[in-house]
């Protein structure tokens, strides 16, 4: 069997894993009809479109596939630094006095996955919002601006994240 | 009962968010700070019901289910933020700044 055969192969059969694992989630039973009607309907579906999920080298394994313990962290400091940011947006609104900056800085980050990543934990944590980004130059609007230096906002933005998305998409 | 507790935790702050958020919307200047204020807010509202309702169902298929919502949920919600912010600085309409001393 050629490498590409096999890689053909594994991408068919991680289709199939993922659809199955949509089937349990979404049905809910573990009836052998129920099961053998999902396997085969993963299986039609895989061979259809096992090309759009995965790209036909294997040298672009390592940028697709997440590690996803890593991963599992990056949404836990997402969702708490989400929490913090909205009690003092919850402050602002109540003061009702703010002070918004647009502020520019560059990311780091190679892979474009990673930087759309970025650029949505950017709007998802309140008090920023992603205006634009342009290779990796993010333009952000920044609810109470500390500061329009660029190196030093975009330290302060993009904190953690920019650190933990290097770990998970190299 | 620990956990219906904690569900009740979150329900309120998920009623508190969105009530302010809204409120956010009226207080603010302009398109960019409203758009903070009700996106945002509004993002972290609902959230917070979803992790209510997780734990309030417990370890079972209903939270799969409640899991996959919250994904879809985290990926959609900013990129909608995101474009209405985009158009708005594509048009050229300038952010409200506060005058300085």
């Amino acid at each position: 069997m050629t490498p590409l055969g096999k890689w053909k192969l594994t991408r068919i059969l991680f289709t199939i894993l993922y659809l199955m694992a949509g089937w349990l989630l979404f049905t809910g039973s573990v009836e052998p009809v129920s099961l053998a009607l999902g396997f085969g309907f993963s299986s039609l579906i895989a061979l259809w479109t096992y090309g759009l999920f995965f790209e036909e080298q294997e040298a672009e394994r390592r940028s697709l596939i997440p590690r996803v313990h890593l991963f599992l962290v990056f949404v836990l400091v997402l969702l708490f630094k989400m929490y913090v940011a909205s009690f003092r947006v919850l402050w602002y609104i109540i003061r009702g006095r703010v002070n918004p900056e647009i502020v520019h800085f560059r990311t780091r980050l190679k892979s474009d996955t990673a930087r759309v990543m970025l650029a949505n934990a950017i709007t998802m944590t309140p008090g920023t919002v992603t205006i634009d980004l342009d290779q990796d130059h993010l333009i952000v609007h920044w609810l109470e601006a500390k500061t329009t230096h660029s190196g030093y906002a975009g330290r302060l933005i993009k904190g953690s994240f920019e650190k933990l998305l290097k770990w998970i998409w190299i | 009962m620990i956990a219906a507790i904690i569900a009740q935790i979150f329900i309120s702050l998920g009623f508190i968010f969105a009530l302010l958020g809204h409120l956010g919307v009226i207080v603010f200047p302009d398109v960019y700070t409203r758009l903070q204020a009700s996106s945002t807010c509004a993002t972290t509202s609902v959230i917070s019901f979803f992790i209510a309702a997780m734990v309030d169902s417990g370890f079972s298929v209903i939270t799969g289910k409640i899991v996959v919502i919250s994904a879809f949920f985290i990926v959609s919600s900013p990129v909608s933020a995101h474009i209405v912010a985009r158009y708005a600085w594509s048009r050229g309409i300038m952010p409200w700044r506060r005058r300085r001393q």
